[in-house]
């Protein structure tokens, strides 16, 4: 068939890569959604999550109790948690395995830094996602309901991370998480031409390691508080006496 | 010094749907070999280490100094020119073999016309044709001449693709050096006439938001563009033009 205007010559792919599709589908929308949940809510929240409201348990069950029950009075909680985390991280993971599924990683040929990480981000994605399905779980799903008992929080957290084991997953976890929202505002910038140049790369790239310290230090502290306190009540008595002392008893 | 020799392995291939076969070749030293003049060597006298007759080995080269871009291949499992691989930096026996992203043609020859596809794709040209001459252009700033001249050393040798982990057919991403090239030509004063219709080919599926960001495209590209670079510029551009789009379309 002659290429004409309306109908041009399009170049038949004989085997391998396919050519560009200019102007065809829509996965530059869907993989710039993919790109900005991780910042926005995800990664805010996580913000929020190690650096504000678990780091609280640094001082002690009361606080701990406090944050809780300050979290539950927010208005529309359930809306809040299901469009502004679970839909999002449910978004973001699902689009990532589907992106995770399509690369082809080849570390072993080309051991270079960036590869390395590029494979890491992939991983620690896919850790934090079966760790964070667990966490919720078990904190929101299972046992005594702390949005009405936040004074139950603080023992209810301990009583997961009694079993060495899963203390580990939770460290591993914790640790997974950090490091992919921190490496992913390296590549959210990159990504977005925020900071294309060399040396604003390498300049963030320091600041995100230092991010990622101060979220995985933060939150192994407040892991380790939760060990080192001695066990709170998760019955609803217990929890009043550790959100408003000893004289809050009937 | 006469006994001393070069062993290769090389990876063969008759036509494009044949099983690839190794065959091994032996060759007396010498000072200042590389891998282009042992093809050569050997399509000069086509027998195996064992003695049996071969055909000699296909393969795509042109200017023997790096600047062609036909010779790329895998060397010891690593894309990079055959010309500029020096025989005494290589760990023995050398395995080559074809590019792995591409389809083979015969032996080392494999069809790259995917890139040219995909510069087609997003006009890395300047629009000068016409029916009478349009004089000359505008002048460019010594700054700028100096952002795009490392872009212009492109020698298409498609490196960049190959090494890239998302290159692959499951995403069918056009890769680092077509969108380099967009870079190059939306810089260019005359070149810039179609930088929307570049920024949006790039939009499309397969476009620049297949880049993970493994930047094993510039650690590899042997004419040291900045690619990385690149993608992060014309990624802001990309996104700029998706935001304008979305309000002024």
């Amino acid at each position: 068939m002659a290429a004409t205007a309306s109908s041009p010559a399009v170049p038949q792919a004989k085997a391998g890569v396919a050519p560009l599709r200019a102007g065809q589908g829509h996965s530059f929308l869907l993989r710039r959604l993919h790109s900005l949940t991780g910042i926005i809510p995800v990664g805010a929240f996580l913000f929020e999550h190690i650096l504000v409201s678990n780091a609280t348990a640094i001082s002690g069950p009361a606080a701990y109790a406090h944050q809780v029950r300050f979290l539950a009075s927010l208005p529309l909680v359930p809306v809040l948690e299901l469009f502004g985390v679970w839909l999002p991280i449910l978004f973001h993971a699902i689009v990532g395995f589907y992106i995770w599924y399509r690369g082809d990683a080849n570390l072993v040929a080309y051991p270079w830094a960036g590869n390395w990480m590029y494979t890491l981000q992939r991983w620690t994605g896919g850790i934090a996602f079966v760790y964070i399905l667990w966490h919720t779980y078990t904190m929101r799903f299972t046992g005594i309901d702390l949005h009405e008992h936040p004074g139950a929080s603080f023992g209810k957290v301990q009583n997961e991370v009694v079993a060495p084991l899963l203390l580990a997953f939770y460290a591993v976890g914790l640790i997974a998480a950090s490091w992919h929202f921190a490496y992913g505002i390296w590549l959210f910038c990159a990504k977005w031409g925020i900071t294309p140049g060399e040396k604003a790369q390498k300049r963030l790239l320091v600041a995100c390691l230092g991010f990622f310290l101060v979220l995985s230090g933060v939150g192994l502290a407040s892991l380790t508080s939760f060990r080192s306190h001695p066990q709170q009540p998760t019955d609803p008595a217990g929890a009043r006496i550790v959100e408003m002392g000893p004289g809050a008893t009937e | 010094m006469a006994d001393k020799k070069v062993l290769f392995k090389i990876k063969r291939q008759a036509s494009p749907s044949a099983e690839p076969v190794w065959e091994e070749f032996e060759l007396n030293w010498h000072p200042g070999m590389n891998v282009i003049s042992s093809l050569m060597e050997i399509a000069a006298n086509p027998q195996t280490k064992d003695g049996k007759t071969t055909a000699p080995v296909t393969y795509d080269s042109n200017c023997l100094e790096e600047v062609c871009g036909s010779c790329a291949m895998l060397i010891n499992g690593r894309a990079r020119m055959a010309c500029s691989a020096l025989i005494d930096k290589l760990e023995q026996p050398i395995r080559i073999e074809p590019l792995s992203k591409f389809p083979v043609v015969r032996d080392l020859a494999v069809d790259r016309s995917v890139l040219f596809e995909n510069l087609k794709a997003v006009k890395a040209w300047v629009p000068v044709d016409g029916t009478y001459d349009l004089g000359s252009g505008p002048r460019q700033s010594m700054q700028n001449q100096e952002m795009t001249y490392p872009l212009s050393r492109c020698i298409s040798c498609c490196c960049c693709m190959e090494v890239c982990p998302q290159f692959n057919e499951d995403t069918g991403f056009v890769g680092a050096a077509a969108i380099s090239q967009v870079r190059l030509f939306n810089a260019h004063p005359t070149g810039a006439a179609l930088k929307q219709d570049r920024l949006a080919a790039l939009m499309g599926d397969g476009g620049i938001q297949e880049c993970g960001y493994a930047q094993n495209c510039v650690e590899i590209c042997p004419k040291d563009i900045p690619l990385t670079q690149s993608i992060s510029q014309v990624a802001g551009d990309v996104m700029k033009q998706a935001i304008t789009d979305l309000f002024r379309k």
